[in-house]
């Protein structure tokens, strides 16, 4: 609700902001011959607060990675590159994974990092500990072992060969296998112990989390800028729900960094001298799934003839203000390794040819305000979404925009906001209850579309399939995928899956999720890691 | 003299009695609200610690639901959680973990503070205005009366962006991002204080107008009292009644009022707790800040009494 009005008082009080930022900040740029200063107390404005410092959320995942380290990390050209593990290597016949761990590193609380720890972490995961890192492993994972104090073996049931991948992201940081034993769960909730460059000092509810560093630091990430300690001392990792009011505060000077600059106040930040950030998410993008198991969108041509009534791409442009990308694709989004170009090409706007679908579908009568029937039925479609939780302001101002646009071929799209305890709660979680499913899936790899399109069983459900139809062509080329070793034949055969999401018009895409940060001049070297577009803060420093 | 008389000792415990059926009210219709919410609590759960709005195994369901007691039919969740609430025990929140009274008692001095400091500069910038406008003759008498019903319609959202960016932003006296600060909390509860004045200054201005016009006030100024004097010393007391009662009910106003306060200023707070906990279904935790609210009308009321009795002595004997 905040969200949806914030946007309105932002864009009124645009004029003032700028004025004011413009003023606020001129003499905070540091000349060229800036030097730099060792420790310091880095103010960052995050729009969200969740419950723990790890677990499932995108959200709890930002937080982990300056706490826990994790196995491996992903570089710039999506590459993994050794954190924990030295190194790792795979048996031929792709079952059995074996890392090397880093020697000498020990948890904050005095433990070593043995591959006994590490393996008692993935059956942690599994067991329930987090549910977004036991979906990325389910149907591959068997076992973890240690063969000695560094060498872990983890066992497959099925070639993974993008693993390692998968582990870049912040839901597997390992913990510290005494913590997880020996503590309560509030305590590893508000301060998990890993062996990051931070440590949570302690968590002010409704206000801040305070990091501050690690000073017997020793296993960064080879992607980081430095080896050794972090330069600053403190995090304040503060939460600040209010777009304006982030916005301000980093205008006044108040917070170094803030994340997720609202798109109206993206060139103010940037005419005013401050470092803009914006990282494409991986994996499954802002997108639309027809339900494929009842209702109009049983019929193919239906679906077709609905993607081919929209002008997706001018409308995110419009709205977007140039900040959100535009995403044609259903399946993954253009940050993704293996994505089609092809798949997100397409649909077009043809209301020709969608006219002609729905002729072809028996759609050809229509009522009293214009839309299709056929038999004396409207052309009705139902499409909720989480207002305020899975789609923001802007992304809602585009569902209506998509709305009105169907309406020229005669859908009646009826747009649901659902609020999120509802939409947590299971409300229209049902195939008899939505025709189009909106969302998205942070992901490293194409491996997402196995997440959302494997096939569910009576024994094994797969709620994560927004068509609510099995497709076991579609599924056994994505299966294939993620068990081909040669990289460019995997991606052909991600591609290949998701121009079958196209041809069919399963799922088609909107936008890109973004996730984006604004910088004071006055630090330097804050990055977004690769895998999510989390901030990094272990190689950022204050000059003066 | 305070001695214990049979009416004041039947007074007291009557007006415990009812405190006590007021929370219990409060309390059953709290659970009865969450618990009649459609979907499954296991399910959101599960679903806000992963982030996702999908259906869940029944495996999945379980671990939680026999975690939670969730299995137990509601009858029996409710019977725990009054035998709970008897040895104040408010439960353990789903979502962070720790006991519901802690999660309160770390969040509900901020609320507090910022409640409190709204109500009296309400009290100071109303009775300044309402002191210095009503019962005038021209220009003057008719802004009275247009600020107050302006100030009483100024939604808390608009007024804190507006007094943020100007007294945050542009002059630089306060803080952005108000935190737990002393210096902090004046922009939030001066968000809270204006709409507030405005509200209790329509009612007392009615009451002030009337009291102008009493004999006393005629008498007064015939012995050479100034009209300042008369104001401040006669009528003002005779005014106020309506705004103490007023003050009671502004205590839980300002509490829900905070909710949108806390999030533009950047507070921690009670407001905030709520919302999160409200929108992950975190029962424990909303079901014990109703509780928690309900206990501060009750105290207010009370307070509110003896506010009655020390401005209007005629109602001690009452």
């Amino acid at each position: 609700m905040s969200r949806t009005r914030s946007t309105t008082t932002a864009l009124i009080t645009l004029g003032v902001v700028s004025a004011l930022s413009l003023s606020a900040c001129a003499s905070a740029a540091p000349a060229s011959t800036a030097t730099r200063v060792d420790g310091g107390t880095i103010v960052y404005g995050h729009q969200q607060e969740p419950a723990c410092v790890f677990g499932g959320w995108i959200e709890q995942a930002y937080l982990s990675s300056q706490v826990l380290d994790g196995l491996v990390s992903l570089d710039e050209n999506h590459q993994v590159v050794p954190w924990l593990a030295d190194s790792w290597s795979v048996s031929d016949d792709q079952l059995t994974w074996t890392f090397t761990l880093k020697d000498g590193v020990t948890f904050t609380d005095g433990t070593p990092l043995t591959a006994a720890v590490v393996a008692y972490n993935f059956d942690y995961w599994l067991a329930g500990g987090n549910s977004t890192a036991s979906v990325w492993l389910a149907g591959y994972y068997a076992s973890a072992q240690a063969v000695d104090d560094r060498t872990l073996t983890v066992n497959l049931s099925a070639p993974y060969p993008r693993l390692a991948d998968n582990l870049t992201q912040g839901y597997f940081g390992i913990q510290s296998q005494q913590a997880l034993e020996t503590r309560t769960d509030e305590e590893n909730c508000e301060a998990p112990i890993g062996s990051g460059a931070f440590v949570v000092d302690h968590w002010n509810r409704g206000e801040e989390i305070v990091l501050v560093r690690n000073e017997d630091y020793t296993s960064p990430p080879a992607n980081a800028k430095h080896t050794g300690v972090a330069y600053v001392d403190q995090i304040d990792w503060k939460f600040v729900a209010d777009p304006t009011t982030r916005a301000a505060s980093l205008s006044a000077g108040e917070t170094d960094v803030i994340y997720d600059v609202p798109a109206v106040a993206w060139k103010t930040l940037e005419s005013a001298g401050f470092q803009l950030e914006k990282y494409i998410t991986p994996g499954r993008p802002q997108q639309l799934t027809f339900n494929t198991s009842s209702g109009p969108f049983v019929d193919e041509k239906v679906r077709q003839a609905f993607a081919y009534s929209l002008d997706r791409e001018s409308l995110v442009e419009t709205i977007g203000q140039g900040v959100i990308p535009y995403e044609g694709n259903g399946g993954v989004s253009q940050a993704t390794p293996g994505y089609s170009q092809a798949a997100a090409d397409l649909y077009n706007l043809d209301t020709d040819t969608a006219d002609s679908l729905l002729d072809a579908a028996g759609w050809t009568g229509r009522d009293a305000d214009g839309y299709r029937t056929k038999g004396g039925e409207t052309l009705d479609v139902v499409l909720p979404y989480g207002a305020g939780s899975i789609v923001n302001a802007d992304g809602a101002s585009i569902l209506q925009g998509l709305q009105e646009q169907a309406k020229a071929t005669g859908f009646k799209v009826e747009l649901i906001p659902v609020p999120q305890s509802a939409l947590f709660a299971g409300e229209y979680s049902q195939p008899d209850e939505k025709d189009i499913s909106v969302g998205y899936w942070t992901a490293v790899t194409s491996g997402i579309l196995a997440i959302n399109w494997r096939q569910g069983t009576p024994e094994a459900p797969n709620y994560n399939n927004a068509s609510f139809t099995n497709y076991p062509e579609l599924e056994s080329i994505i299966l294939e995928a993620n068990s081909t070793l040669d990289t460019d034949a995997q991606n052909a055969l991600y591609e290949k899956a998701q121009e079958y999401i196209a041809e069919h018009a399963l799922a088609i895409g909107v936008y890109d999720r973004l996730s984006t940060l604004a910088v004071s001049p006055t630090l330097k070297d804050v990055w977004q890691e690769n895998a999510q577009g989390g901030p990094i803060f272990y190689d950022a420093y204050f000059v003066e | 003299m305070p001695t214990l008389t049979r009416p004041r000792l039947r007074r007291i415990v009557e007006k415990i009695g009812g405190a006590v059926v007021v929370l219990f009210g409060a309390a059953t219709a709290a659970f009865a609200a969450q618990a009649a919410l459609p979907g499954d609590r296991a399910t959101v759960i599960l679903n806000i610690r992963a982030g996702q709005a999908i259906e869940r195994t029944p495996a999945e369901l379980a671990q939680i639901n026999q975690q939670y007691g969730l299995q137990n039919p509601l009858v029996v969740q409710y019977l725990d959680y009054i035998r709970g609430l008897l040895v104040g025990d408010l439960g353990i929140s789903y979502q962070q973990f720790k006991p519901v009274s802690e999660v309160i008692l770390q969040q509900i001095g901020p609320t507090v503070a910022l409640t409190l400091t709204a109500i009296a500069l309400s009290w100071l910038i109303m009775i300044a205005w309402v002191t210095l406008t009503a019962g005038r003759t021209g220009r003057l008498a008719g802004a009275g009366a247009v600020v107050d019903t302006t100030a009483a319609g100024l939604p808390h959202y608009w007024l804190g962006i507006i007094l943020l960016l100007v007294f945050s932003l542009g002059l630089g006296w306060f803080p952005v991002i108000s935190g737990p600060s002393a210096i902090g909390i004046v922009l939030p509860a001066l968000t809270l204080a204006i709409p507030l004045a405005g509200f209790m200054g329509q009612a007392t201005r009615t009451e002030f107008e009337r009291s102008l016009e009493q004999p006393f006030v005629i008498s007064a100024r015939m012995r050479g009292m100034g009209d300042t004097g008369v104001r401040l010393r006669h009528v003002l007391r005779h005014s106020v009644l309506p705004a103490i009662t007023l003050s009671g009910w502004a205590l839980g106003a300002t509490i829900s009022g905070a909710v949108v306060v806390e999030t533009v200023f950047s507070r921690p707070g009670i407001g905030k707790v709520l919302v999160g906990a409200v929108n992950s279904q975190d029962l424990p935790v909303v079901t014990g800040i109703v509780i928690l609210i309900a206990a501060l009308y009750v105290v207010a009321n009370l307070l509110v009494d003896v506010a009655y009795t020390l401005v209007d002595p005629r109602l001690k004997s009452a």
